[in-house]
Parts: structure tokens; sequence; C-alpha cells
């Protein structure tokens, strides 16, 4: 039985879709210089600060994004 | 081999001693700057001459190769696979979706390099890598820009 809280799979393949889809010039510089707000900027530098502190050799970095990508392929 | 049990050390370390110019691009460059992202594949970006050393490289790792080196260099592009998929791109140049030529030698030539282990690798410099992002130009390239735009500030803190 599917997990309840996850999204299904096609709805999985949708947003797979829809984020590799190719962009024209103007869409492609809208999205890469929309405004960032401040929640955003400190959500991402959290984020990079927790992952190099935890993570700090590129060795283990590929070994956490190899891990992580296991536990993603186990939850389709 | 299996995807789990790839031995990515040995696998970096076996395209270093090939002498195959090869640049790590897409998020598994991005994960070893420093950016936590989803990623399945590998990608790299190969000087047309090397095909044939990576190929030989990886082949102990039942890597195989899509297409012969002459159909990829003239797609610019194939593909290696068993459980893991590797995209290497081939092109001597290409172009960002606003048209801005990029070419391999001057990545290339502006290269980091990064200790795995004990095997070394090379990736784009920072905004190099963001250039290779422009090439596909899909909303999560533009996303992993905007990762690198604060990697960046991260790193000037």
């Amino acid at each position: 039985m599917s997990d309840p809280r996850l999204p299904s799979p096609s709805a999985v393949q949708a947003a797979a879709r829809f984020s590799s889809r190719r962009l024209t010039p103007e869409e492609f510089q809208a999205y890469v210089l929309a405004p960032v707000s401040e929640d955003e900027r400190e959500e991402a530098l959290r984020l990079i600060r927790w992952f190099t502190r935890r993570y700090p050799t590129p060795a283990e970095r590929l070994a956490y994004a190899r891990r992580a990508h296991s536990r993603w392929k186990g939850r389709e | 081999m299996r995807g789990s049990e790839f031995d990515e050390i040995s696998f970096f370390s076996a395209i270093e001693a090939s002498g195959a110019r090869a640049l790590l691009i897409g998020r598994r460059a991005l994960v070893v700057l420093g950016l936590p992202v989803l990623t399945a594949d590998y990608d790299f970006w190969l000087h047309s001459d090397d095909i044939e050393k990576l190929n030989e490289a990886v082949r102990p790792f039942d890597l195989e190769a899509n297409r012969d080196p002459s159909a990829a260099r003239r797609t610019g592009r194939y593909v290696l696979e068993n459980d893991e998929h590797i995209d290497v791109l081939v092109s001597d140049a290409r172009t960002t979706v606003d048209s801005l030529l990029v070419r391999f030698a001057d990545v290339w030539s502006r290269r980091v390099s990064v200790e795995i282990g004990a095997a070394k690798l090379f990736i784009p410099a920072i905004d190099d890598l963001i250039l290779t992002k422009r090439f596909a130009a899909r909303p999560k390239d533009a996303e992993d820009i905007r990762l690198l735009e604060r990697l960046k500030e991260a790193r000037d803190e």
C-alpha cells in the first residue's frame, strides 16, 4: 500500500516533466532573475552551511548524494 | 555491476589515470561544491578527442557507450550506462539559451581540481558551471543557478 503522505507516481512524473522542459531565453532569464526573498536566501544559506559542516569533504558529499538518491528511489 | 555497489572513488581514479580531459558538470558537481541537491546521473563535458580514453577507462565498471565515438562526435553527446547513467557531452563548444558561445578549452583552462578520497576530478569554476546550466535552460537549471549564486555568497561570508 502506498504512503498517503507521498505524491503519486504520476504526480512525480508530471512535476519532473514540468521542471525538465526547455524554456525560452526570456522565460529562463525571468526564472534566474526572480527576486530572492530574505527567507529564501536565509534558507538556502542555512542548508549550505549545514551540508558543508555535516559533510566537509567532496567524497562525503558524493556519498550522501548516492544514499539520498537510493532512499528517494525506494519511495517510488 | 549494481548501482549500490558502484565504487565511485575507483571510477573517478580510473578517469583521472586515463588522462581524459573530463569535467564533471551537472548536479553532481553542485553536490561536490556543497549543495545538497538530488541527482541520479553523472554528467561530464569531455574533450572530443578523448572519447576513446574515457570509454576504455570505464570499461572495468561495465559501462557501455550507447553509440560509437564517431557518432558521439557527430551528435555531440552520448551515454555510458549499466545501472549507472553517465551523460557525456563531447562538443568543443556549446551555446547558451541566450546565444553565448562557451568553449570547452576556455572552461577547461579555468577548471578546479577536487580531491575525492584518493582520486582527483575536475569541475568547472563556479561561474563556468553557471554557464553550463544555461545550455539546456530548464526550470531546474534556473533553480540550480540560484543555488550556485547563494553558494558564492556563503563562500564570501
